[in-house]
């Protein structure tokens, strides 16, 4: 006989990337804590949760204890999107314990609490603050009355089958504490500092019944309430990409001659590294790559860490911007993630339904993360791009290029080896002249030109011209005439 | 649209014209009170209706010289019997404005906390009580 077991509903939050990182949502019935010191967002994050969740067929009670005086705290959760004061009193009750928490009787709050659930039956109940329910507690000393206690709470809400939350003030998940015992969920919310940079970040270090995400995941509060930044999931990139091979659909660059350099053009579903010195074009050849996906009625999004994306990087792309086919993916905030700039661009990239990005550059990306996450920067940035490649499109990064010329590199992550196709651009000295030359190292799968070629800037954009076949030591800084040499294109890299 | 306090106010104001005495005002005043404390205190305590409370009584004695602080109750709870008991002292015009004022200000510094909205929204049931019938054909209390 097959055994049927309980089924598990899992409630959409309705708070931006929670659902991912709890594991698709929160189990019905269950007895959570939102735990963290004052100020990490967890009545924010409570209410969030309250106003989405509750319905009049799912009502929800709000008990206040001693923490957070309610009309002060009303005050303050109405300045967010998701307060809807038409649900109070009708599918949200907000119910005072502050008064009989303060008589330090266990039994008298619970009693209140048994009351109004029983008066009004929610299927979704909060104890803010169940730090002060402990706290006012006559016996604070018997462990017994207080486990009780919350043995008898967690017994009631789950015969009333309601999905409870205690927010509490706790500061170490290493506290003993039989609330974290019976608890069916453990939500930490924290604030962490480094150097000048404060970061939010929450863990689940606790969901029965199902598999969460691992780790602290970064959230921002803003007018919209909380938004968690959940890793983006990723998937091997050749099973990502469509069955068919990549290398005979290809995208054009924009630049003329620069798709017949690239052996017909950049791939789609590949990412490209552009790297270069300040000042080499890469910024220009990116808009020009937004640019030509425009002139197909293609979209794109955009990801500016430097320059004002509608400005410099030319008309077109302004217009495009202006017109909505590029996306622009607002990365002015502080002490950003790479785990929020995914985020951020694959919502845009789903909105748009963009087959073009652009992310310029990596070097004012790693100066735009808070310094927590710079250690980190080349595994985030990987998983990043893998994530950027389930979703199909065709990714151009820049990357600032110091110019050494004892050591030939292409990124100073090590980021190369993430990419599928590399475009490096150097500056030359000839006679006196500051010249710029550009070559492609390599096009996964598929055969390119290996010439360095020259190339100006004008008011039209990059413009390729012929290789310097009288010199020689191009990159080595220091040319040499070197009459008779000539190259062949054409090789291959896997 | 009228406010809360208004609606109040202007059913009161009927009520007086209907010639109710000045006893029959203060305690249908002080009923308006108790819904109001009845309404508000489950979300704030009875202890932060009456603290809003006393601070509305304090506002509204300086256009009010009549009112002292002798009739203003503790800081655990209104003190409705006091409430009545000093209004009922009093002319019918002194009741009818001290009570106007005070619920304008009360309405007033909620609404300062909370917005105008979820002000509205936790004094609906009091309004709709208190604001509805015809005082012409209702018996004095």
């Amino acid at each position: 006989m097959t055994a049927q077991r309980a089924k598990i509903n899992r409630l959409a939050t309705g708070v931006p990337g929670l659902d991912d990182v709890l594991g698709g949502g929160l189990p019905e019935y269950s007895f959570n804590i939102i735990a963290g010191p004052p100020g990490s967002g967890k009545t924010t994050l409570a209410h969030q949760l309250m106003f989405s969740l509750a319905t009049p067929k799912r009502s929800a009670v709000y008990f206040t204890v001693l923490g957070e005086p309610p009309l002060k705290m009303m005050r303050y959760q109405q300045q967010f999107d998701f307060f809807d004061a038409e649900k109070v009193n009708s599918s949200i009750r907000f119910i005072n314990l502050g008064e009989d928490t303060a008589s330090g009787d266990l039994d008298k709050v619970l009693g209140r609490i048994t009351a109004a659930v029983r008066e009004h039956e929610p299927s979704l109940v909060f104890v803010d603050s169940f730090r002060s329910v402990i706290l006012a507690d006559n016996n604070a000393g018997s462990f017994t009355t207080l486990q009780q206690f919350i043995q008898q709470l967690g017994m009631l809400m789950t015969t009333w089958q309601a999905t409870t939350f205690l927010i509490g003030e706790y500061f170490a998940e290493s506290e003993p504490n039989p609330v974290f015992t019976v608890a069916d969920g453990l939500i930490w919310m924290r604030q962490c500092a480094e150097r000048n940079s404060v970061v939010r970040k929450l863990e689940i270090t606790k969901m029965r019944g199902q598999a969460t995400t691992p780790g602290l995941h970064t959230f921002r509060i803003n007018a919209t309430g909380v938004q968690v930044f959940a890793p983006a999931p990723v998937t091997a990139p050749d099973e990502a990409r469509s069955s068919s091979s990549p290398t005979t659909n290809r995208l054009s660059m924009g630049v003329a001659g620069l798709d017949e350099m690239m052996g017909g053009g950049l791939p789609c579903g590949y990412s490209l590294l552009v790297a270069g010195p300040s000042g080499s074009g890469k910024s220009i050849l990116a808009g020009a790559f937004l640019a030509a996906g425009g002139r197909r009625g293609e979209t794109g999004v955009i990801a500016a860490f430097e320059q004002r994306p509608n400005k410099s990087r030319g008309r077109e792309v302004s217009e495009l911007i202006g017109s909505g086919a590029v996306g622009v993916v607002d990365t002015r905030a502080l002490n950003v993630s790479v785990d929020e700039i995914s985020m951020l661009l694959i919502a845009e990239i789903r909105r748009l339904k963009a087959t073009r990005v652009v992310i310029d550059s990596l070097s004012g990306f790693e100066l735009a993360l808070a310094p927590t996450f710079r250690a980190d920067f080349r595994e985030s940035l990987a998983r990043m791009v893998s994530a950027l490649a389930t979703t199909g499109v065709t990714v151009l990064m820049t990357s600032e290029l110091e110019d050494r010329y004892d050591d030939l590199r292409f990124s100073p992550y090590g980021t190369a080896f993430l990419t599928d196709a590399i475009i490096v651009q150097r500056y030359i000295e000839v006679r006196s002249e500051l010249r710029r030359v550009m070559a492609i190292v390599k096009v996964r799968a598929s055969s390119h030109s290996n010439d360095l070629r020259q190339f100006t800037i004008d008011d039209r954009g990059i413009q390729i011209g012929e290789k310097l076949t009288d010199y020689a030591g191009l990159l080595g800084g220091r040319p040499k005439r070197d009459r008779g040499q000539s190259s062949r294109g054409g090789a291959e890299d896997g | 649209m009228l406010s809360a306090a208004q609606r109040i106010q202007s059913s009161l104001s009927k009520r007086t014209a209907a010639g109710w005495d000045t006893v029959s005002i203060a305690t249908k005043v002080v009923s308006i009170w108790r819904d109001i404390d009845a309404a508000l205190a489950p979300i704030i305590g009875h202890r932060g209706v009456a603290a809003l409370f006393g601070r509305c009584l304090h506002l509204t004695r300086a256009d009010h010289a009549w009112w002292t602080t002798a009739h203003e109750g503790t800081a655990d709870q209104i003190d409705f019997a006091a409430f009545q008991s000093a209004l009922s002292q009093q002319t019918t015009v002194n009741v009818l404005a001290f009570s106007a004022a005070l619920l304008q200000i009360f309405v007033e510094q909620l609404t300062n906390l909370i917005g105008v909205s979820l002000t509205e929204r936790l004094l609906r049931p009091v309004v709709d009580i208190h604001s509805t019938g015809d005082a012409a054909q209702e018996t004095s209390p």
